[in-house]
């Protein structure tokens, strides 16, 4: 040990200042691809939460201020005890500076202290969150994995069939999939589908759940989930796959021009390893970070989609504290949505990184 | 003597004949691609219906009480007494009688041209009860016609026996069933033609998305350039901007600005769209850049000391037009996308009736579950799909003609 680190500690080093070293600290940090994206993305979280601190709070007519004077208004209380009664929901303190109190809001933030509701008084913001949370989570990400799959099994057979009449088929069907915003697909499932051709009742699927009946782990209640859960997963399955599909098809098509493929055919190996091993597996690599970012775009529509559909989970929760002028909320619901996505696109980066050497490998260059 | 002539003559003509070989090869491209080709039509349709729609169906704004929320079709029926039924079939047949109408809906607009006719008479709309007053005129001989709306015909003649219909108007007989305007998409809320509004709603909505599109295209384009040409810490820096601006959830971040900012300026709001919706295509352009750099006549450029600008404008850009026009596309459908979901949340209050708003009344005004409304919400849905569907198919065989390895159906 000793004699192994005795030329790094020779008599000269101590000449290296400490900013050099930390200067050299930085660079290695920097050049290893993992501590880079999860720094990265640390700057990133920071950013949006400073943001969203000076657009509550520092902001001419901000929202406390404006909290303020509507409780001054509506309960003819004095200046001071409305402010007291803002600064406790908002979670600050009103003697301090406002670095302390931006210093005390990411404190707040790392123990998931959002404040409190302004509507629901008393009720603290991240248990709304985690209560509408699971119902997103569910429909999105059960239309985002049934589109996934569709796309790429279409996407695929479009390659593997390019230039024959499925694939011009699928090809204007795809662009016209992608084109149509989804709550515009969503009205029209409602007006045509539900309304005009009554097949479904679109009163009686408003909300996550008929509430005549309990929560409980019953076939029943589950089966009832996922019909109400079934429209919004349709609108989300249809904005997207055909963006799914497209973009399968380019990076498949890609991938079959390869060299490898050729020598893998010429090799006269089974056409079922070639495209399992072979295509299957390079073609689906950059569809992970497309994957990643589309979350992000999925819960961002789930605002509209589940507003139309009266489904209630975090967008649509989003959306009545905009409308409520839930301060609070509003900001929590956005933090956490930012963070989520932030947290898949990480969670992207570092698996692709894993999955595909030659990404490790020239990020640590 | 021709061979002298020849090099005159091209030089003559290079700038315009060059324009119009691009314009051919343009044609060419876009005929032989069918989507591209439909695409086409379509964004064509599109600059018809903005210019001319306004100018050939004006904006209905006149509130119709009795046509409210109808279907398709002409809703203005002309009633008489049985005995008159096979005569009075027209507003032309009744010179000299006595014509009844009620005010407050499309009957007095109907009639007035022909004021030196006939005698009209108007009943006061007074919650509905002048229906039935006019009616019961009608019964008594007082007028010989009656102008009135087919909801009317329904509730007070062919279903008296609903509630608060009591009063039966057996002697009397629809004479024309279609007497004045047809609706083509039906009424809104208000009885207004929604087929005006749709001709009447799509100027701003276009307007505001390629406002927003060109200045995310612009703010791409210049700081990708930016990055690519002075690279180091300007590059890092850019770069590091775009990636975040990228993460964060675009749509709700919209829907939250809009709760402290009164997006009811449509340049605010494409302002607003371009700021966070530049960073994809900036990264591509700063991708494409670095590669073109490469290129042996932009390292001839720099041997020449040209100048970034003259390199930039000269060398790189004509390289990069086509990309540049097909993202622009994409960044406009990405801004209808954006503009349209906030109006129809309610969160951005724009001023004129535009589809968007249209999609906002037909939800919060419960004609979404409203079997005779339908269009309301149909027509305007059609029309931004439409025009999604039009200008993704339009770029997408740009794509195809400017990068031939796509090339698949030509």
């Amino acid at each position: 040990m000793a004699t192994r680190s005795s030329p790094v500690s020779s008599p000269s080093s101590i000449e290296i200042s400490w900013t050099d070293r930390i200067l050299d600290r930085w660079q290695k940090i920097n050049s290893n691809y993992v501590a880079r994206t999860i720094i990265q993305a640390l700057v990133t979280v920071w950013a949006v939460t400073t943001f969203t601190f000076f657009l509550i709070r520092l902001m001419p007519g901000n929202p406390v201020q404006v909290y303020v004077a509507q409780l001054m208004n509506a309960e003819s209380i004095t200046y001071e005890e409305a402010y007291g009664r803002a600064a406790a929901q908002f979670r600050f303190d009103f003697n301090a500076t406002p670095l302390q109190q931006y210093v005390d809001y990411l404190g707040q933030l790392l123990r998931f202290d959002l404040g409190d509701s302004i509507i629901s008084v008393g009720t603290p913001v991240i248990s709304q969150i985690m209560r509408f949370l699971p119902w997103t989570l569910f429909s999105a990400g059960l239309g985002l994995l049934v589109s996934f799959v569709v796309g790429f099994i279409l996407g695929m057979l479009m390659a593997y069939y390019r230039n024959s009449p499925l694939d011009h088929i699928l090809s204007f069907i795809s662009s016209l999939m992608s084109a149509v915003p989804n709550y515009i697909w969503g009205l029209m499932i409602m007006v045509v589908f539900g309304v005009q051709l009554h097949w479904f009742s679109v009163g009686d699927l408003r909300g996550t759940y008929d509430p005549r009946l309990t929560p409980a782990f019953t076939p029943e209640f589950i089966f009832n989930i996922f019909k109400h859960a079934l429209l919004p997963v349709i609108t989300y399955v249809l904005g997207t796959v055909g963006s799914w599909m497209l973009s399968t098809k380019s990076s498949t098509v890609s991938v079959l021009g390869e060299d490898y493929v050729n020598i893998a055919e010429a090799r006269g190996l089974p056409e079922r390893r070639i495209l399992t091993a072979y295509v299957g597996r390079n073609a689906a690599l950059p569809l992970f970070t497309l994957l990643a970012i589309s979350i992000g775009f999925v819960i961002g529509g789930s605002v509209l989609i589940e507003s139309l559909y009266v489904y209630n989970g975090l967008g649509s929760f989003l959306f009545q504290s905009i409308t409520g002028r839930d301060y609070t909320s509003m900001q929590g619901v956005f933090l956490f949505i930012t963070f989520s996505v932030v947290l898949s696109n990480l969670l992207a980066d570092l698996l692709y990184a894993r999955l595909d050497p030659r990404i490790r490998i020239s990020g640590e260059k | 003597m021709t061979t002298q002539a020849a090099p005159l003559v091209t030089r003559q003509r290079s700038r315009l004949s060059g324009i119009w070989t691009a314009l051919r090869l343009f044609w060419i491209g876009v005929s032989r691609n069918r989507a591209g080709f439909i695409g086409f039509l379509g964004i064509v349709f599109y600059v018809i219906l903005v210019i001319l729609g306004p100018i050939l169906v004006p904006f209905d704004d006149k509130v119709k009480l009795d046509e409210i929320a109808s279907p398709p079709g002409s809703r203005i029926q002309l009633m008489t007494r049985s005995e008159n039924a096979a005569t009075y079939t027209s507003l032309e047949s009744l010179a000299g009688k006595i014509v009844g109408v009620i005010g407050n809906t499309g009957g007095p607009m109907l009639v007035e041209p022909y004021g030196d006719t006939f005698e009209v008479e108007e009943f006061r709309w007074q919650a509905g009860r002048g229906i039935d007053r006019g009616l019961e005129a009608l019964t008594d001989g007082d007028i010989d016609a009656l102008v009135i709306f087919s909801q009317s015909v329904k509730n007070y003649v062919t279903e008296p026996e609903r509630a608060g219909n009591e009063n039966i108007y057996t002697n009397l007989t629809v004479s024309n069933p279609g007497l004045g305007p047809a609706h083509l998409f039906g009424t809104d809320t208000q009885g207004r033609d929604i087929f005006s509004h749709i001709m009447n709603g799509g100027a701003s909505l276009i307007f505001t998305a390629l406002l927003a599109g060109l200045f995310s295209t612009v703010i791409a384009f210049s700081l990708g350039a930016l990055a690519a040409l002075v690279g180091g810490f300007v590059d890092r820096s850019l770069t590091a901007i775009a990636n975040f601006v990228l993460v964060i959830p675009r749509f709700p971040l919209l829907v939250v600005l809009a709760a402290f900012i009164q997006l009811n300026n449509f340049i605010l709001l494409a302002t607003l769209i371009a700021l966070l919706s530049w960073p994809t295509l900036m990264r591509a352009v700063r991708a494409q850049v670095l590669s073109l750099r490469e290129r042996d006549y932009v390292e001839a450029a720099v041997a020449l000391d040209l100048g970034r600008w003259h390199i930039m404008t000269r060398e790189i850009l004509p390289n990069m037009i086509s990309f540049v026009a097909i993202n622009l596309i994409f960044a406009v459908t990405g801004a209808m996308y954006e503009q349209v979901g906030l109006i129809f949340l309610g969160m951005a209050p724009i001023n004129d009736y535009n589809w968007g708003v249209m999609l906002y009344f037909g939800r919060s005004r419960g004609t979404l579950f409203n079997p005779d409304s339908a269009m309301m919400v149909l027509a305007p849905v059609l029309a931004i799909a439409f025009f999604q569907v039009s200008m993704v198919m339009f770029a997408r065989a740009l794509e195809e003609i400017f990068n031939p390895r796509l090339r698949s159906s030509l």
